[in-house]
Parts: C-alpha cells; structure tokens; sequence
C-alpha cells in the first residue's frame, strides 16, 4: 500500500463516510419498521427529528463520494509516478485487479447517490415528510453499493505495488493491440461522430419540445437518450476527440486529458458530461413522485431546473469535445 | 385563531436519571380572540406548556395544532416559518438586545422575512408612535426606563402582526403601574382581536377583567 497523502486522505474519507452512514442505517431501519405520520407517539416524534439528523449525515457522506470520483482520479494520476510503467491514471488503474471497477462503481455512484440526494431535498421541501420511507428504503439498497465502493478502493490502495509493471494507455487504448488488454475495440471515427452529433441534436431539440411541455413519455425518452449518449461520448472522446486534444493520432488515452499538459481538460469535459447525464435521467426518474401530497409543485421546479441544466451541459460539452477537431479541421492544425 | 393541545407530554432528559415530565397529557383548547392566563407555581410546567404553545420546542408526544395547522410538528425550516407569521413572545426578561437601539430592536423579527430596511423603519416607527415611545427610538435600549423596556418587548412582538401573542411572566419585575400600564396594554390588544396567553400568578393579571379565563398548573397538569 501507498502511504502517501492520497491515499491516506482517500482511506480517511471513505471511513469517515461509511461511519456517517452506518449511524443514518441505523435510523434507515426504524424508519422502514416504525414510521407512522398519522401518530402523535414518543417514537414518532423522536423518528421525525432523528431523520433531519441522518439525513443530513447522509447527504454530506454520498455528497463527498460522489466528490471522491474525482478525488480518486487525481490520485490515480499522482499514483502513476510510481508505478512501473504506467504513463497516466491507466497505468495506475491497471496496476491491479480493482483499479477499474473501483472507477466504474464510482462513475455509478454519481447517479445511485445523486438521486438519493435529489429525494432528500425533494423530501424536505416539503412540510410533510413525504418521501422518508422512500428515502430510507432507497438507503438500504444503495448501501451495498457504499460499501462496494469504500472495500474496492481501499482494496485497490492495499494491493498497489510499486514493483509490478504495469500497462500504459498507448497500449489499453491502442486500436491494434490485441493481447485482451485493449479497451476501445474497433469504432468507425465517422459513425461515432455521426451518432455522437446526432444523439446531441436529438437531446437538444427533445429537451427544448419538453421545456415547453412536460410530457412524462417524453421525458423518459429524453432520460434513456442521456443514457445512450454517456456512453457513446465516453466512446466518442476515447476513440475520436482525445488525439485531436493530443495531437496524436494513435493516442486514445481517456486519462491523460486530466493531467496538466492538456490544461485538465478532461475535468472539463467530464466535469460537464456526468452531472449533464445525471440532470438529464433525473427528472424522468422523479416524475412518479408528482402526485404525491406536498410535492405538486417541487417536483415540476426541479425537473424544469434539471432539464435546464441538463440543456446547458450539453451545449459546454459538446462545445468543448469540438473545440480542438474543429480547430483541426477548418485551420488545419493548432493555432 | 384556535390553538389546541392534545394529549400533550414534556419530558426532559427522557430516559435519563434526571428524567422530568414537566407537561403530563394536557388537554387545551384556546379560543381565537381570547385572554388566557395559565396560573402556577414556579417548575409547575406553565413556561414549558407556552413553549409547546408557542412550537419552540416540540412535545414528547401529542399534538399542538394552530389554526388546523399541525405546528408542533413541522420541520425546523417550515416551523421557524409559520411561528414567524403566528406568534408574538413577550418574555419575563423582556430580552432586549442592548447593543441596539429601540428601533432596531423592534424591526428586529422583520430581518429575516426579507423586508426593505424602508418598511421596516416604517413599521417599527408606527408602533412606537402607537406605544408612545417614539421619541426614544434612537435610544440604547439600556438607556431607557423599566416601562419603556416593556413597550419595546411588546412592540418588537406585535411587529410581524401575530395574531397569538405569548407572554411569559410579563410582570414579575414590574411594579404595580407598570403592571396595570402592561395589562391595559394587553387588554387593546385583545379588542383588535389578538389571541393570547399569558403565564402569570400575579393577581394584578389574574385577577385584571381583560382575562377571560384563568387555567391552573400543577406538576404538569392543568386544573381548570
């Protein structure tokens, strides 16, 4: 294991984090077996002041992991330094077994806890506590993924190995290589940016129709639509749009964006695209809530302001993914 | 206005050895426009009883409902709210900030309702000038006299326009024509239709005509 300040502060992070929801799992169970808003009963009363508690508690400590993606990603980054032979966060992602789904229940994370979040402030926008056993139930089952999340990190930490070689991005995400280690596979550059620019279009022109009517079926159109395009830029980015950042053309790397040579444009990038996919799965996701007493109006503000921000990511997203082909392809190289 | 207790219950500390039940399944029903005075000995439960009253701490159990309205139970944020608008506290001590003068004392609750400071001049003035105590509004609130304090403290409660007004004590260091000057008081506040409650065993209030009805505490139950 590394004993270095990432690591350390990561391991301190996550504990403190399992120790605030443990505590809230605690209340997630009385909850679930005693709540009853129509009693005036001591263990009601007590329940209705015990859950503004954890549920803060909860907010802050999924608040921090869904903080903690980018956290880890810097420290994959500040890892790779002493690994032999990894270049970028790649190398240090690679360097064991529980590097890369400890970055994919992370990526994961960002929506299962955010949309935890998302209930709790819908939650207490309201008088009524209408969504506390939703909440706490949704706690419980997210709390497998909690753990996942906290045992694979520390898991990834403890078994880091400064002595083992491990692979660099030129090969992970080299279109030739073949030795099972390669991540891209074989993408036409021309139909994933044909599928890239249209899904956006797409998205776009959905999002404005839904912006002046709210139609549930659409609305969940427009959520399966963000679904397909994280993907397809994720695609997009690794197999077209990172070597026209690098200059590069066989460089594919989808990490070596968030180091500074590259201006931690990588952070931009995705920085705009989770938080756009999010909103954007967000507000369709909520839509079964309307009716519920006391959310007849939070729920249509927050889908409305979902579906703005979900709007407004797209464009920066896209803008900055084009940014540098462009420049390419009407100036013919960098300026 | 209708405040209603039901079943309620106070206990501090519970569970703990210094456990003490100070409101024992009262049961209170309080007219809108009326002058209530709850009367008892010092720890009978009739500051904790205004306190549930007056949702600044929930009960153990039961319920205290405010114009239909399940107060007592409200989250923090929606609570601090709705006591905003429906009740006015007059406290024993007063509690008059003397860092500040008597307007800004007054003008006070009106902060955080987000009121121009224009307005709340305004407002704060025009009870002072009601009270009679305009002419001491730039005044430290140190400088002015026991009577005046007390205006200020009734000012500063009337200012979001409540229609509960809640006073705890109001007299006990009062002398005898502070006292009746604050029960005349009360009294004009009661015939422009204000709901109040004020714990009390002092006869100069008990025993004043204004009060409609007089409730005994003791040990936590009421003795009407």
């Amino acid at each position: 294991m590394f004993l270095n300040s990432w690591s350390l502060a990561l391991t301190l992070c996550s504990a403190i984090v399992f120790i605030l929801t443990a505590i809230a799992a605690r209340t997630a169970v009385r909850v679930l077996r005693f709540w009853d808003p129509a009693s005036d009963d001591t263990r009601q009363i007590g329940l209705e002041s015990e859950t503004w508690l954890a549920s803060t508690l909860v907010e802050y400590g999924l608040g921090f992991q869904i903080i903690s993606l980018v956290l880890f990603a810097l420290a994959a980054n500040h890892f790779c330094s002493f690994l032999t032979g990894a270049m970028c966060a790649t190398g240090a992602l690679k360097a064991n077994a529980y590097g890369m789904p400890t970055l994919l229940i992370k990526l994961a994370g960002v929506f299962v806890y955010g949309f935890w979040i998302v209930l709790h402030r819908l939650d207490i926008s309201s008088e009524s506590y209408p969504l506390v056993r939703l909440k706490y139930g949704y706690l419980v089952l997210l709390l497998p993924l909690l753990v996942g999340d906290i045992s694979l990190q520390s898991l990834y930490i403890a078994h880091l190995k400064p002595d083992i070689v491990t692979s660099c991005c030129a090969v992970v995400f080299s279109k030739t290589a073949s030795d099972g280690h390669n991540l891209l596979g074989s993408f036409s550059q021309a139909s994933v940016l044909q599928s890239f620019y249209g899904t956006a279009t797409g998205l776009a022109a959905l999002g404005l129709f839904l912006h002046k009517r709210w139609q549930a079926s659409l609305a969940w159109l427009y959520a399966g639509a963000w679904a397909w395009f994280l993907g397809l830029s994720l695609v997009a980015v690794i197999a077209v749009f990172s070597s026209y950042i690098y200059a590069m053309p066989f460089h594919h790397c989808p990490f070596c964006i968030l180091k500074p040579e590259y201006s931690y444009i990588g952070f931009a990038l995705y920085g705009t695209l989770l938080p756009a996919a999010f909103f954007g799965m967000a507000g369709a996701m909520i839509d079964p809530l309307r009716h519920r007493p006391g959310l007849a109006a939070s729920v249509p503000n927050f889908q409305k302001m979902a579906l703005g921000v979900s709007l407004f990511l797209l464009v920066v997203f896209v803008t900055l993914t084009s940014y540098h082909l462009l420049l390419y392809r009407l100036l013919g190289g960098e300026s | 206005m209708l405040i209603e207790l039901q079943d309620v219950t106070k206990i501090y500390n519970q569970g703990q050895a210094n456990e003490v039940k100070a409101l024992d399944r009262i049961n209170l029903t309080i007219p809108s426009g009326s002058l209530m005075c709850l009367r008892g000995a010092s720890g009978s439960g009739k500051s904790t009883l205004l306190a549930v009253i007056g949702c600044v701490f929930p009960p153990t159990s039961g319920r205290a409902t405010i114009a239909g309205k399940l107060l007592s139970r409200l989250p923090d944020r929606f609570l601090t709210m709705h006591r905003r608008q429906f009740i006015g506290f007059i406290f024993q001590q007063f509690n008059i900030l003397p860092e500040l003068n008597v307007l800004d004392n007054v003008t006070l609750p009106l902060l955080p309702v987000g009121i121009s400071p224009r307005e709340r001049r305004k407002r704060g003035l025009r009870l002072l000038e009601q009270f009679a105590i305009a002419h001491r509004r730039n005044f430290a609130a140190n400088q002015i006299s026991g009577g005046e304090l007390q205006r200020v403290a009734i000012a500063r409660a009337l200012i979001n326009d409540p229609p509960i007004i809640l006073a705890d004590e109001p007299t006990a260091h009062l002398d005898t024509r502070l006292s009746e000057e604050f029960m005349k008081i009360i009294s004009g506040l009661k015939e422009v239709g204000k709901t109040i409650v004020i714990t009390s065993h002092d006869p100069l209030v008990t025993e004043n005509s204004a009060v409609e009805r007089i409730v005994d505490i003791r040990d936590g139950r009421l003795h009407a």
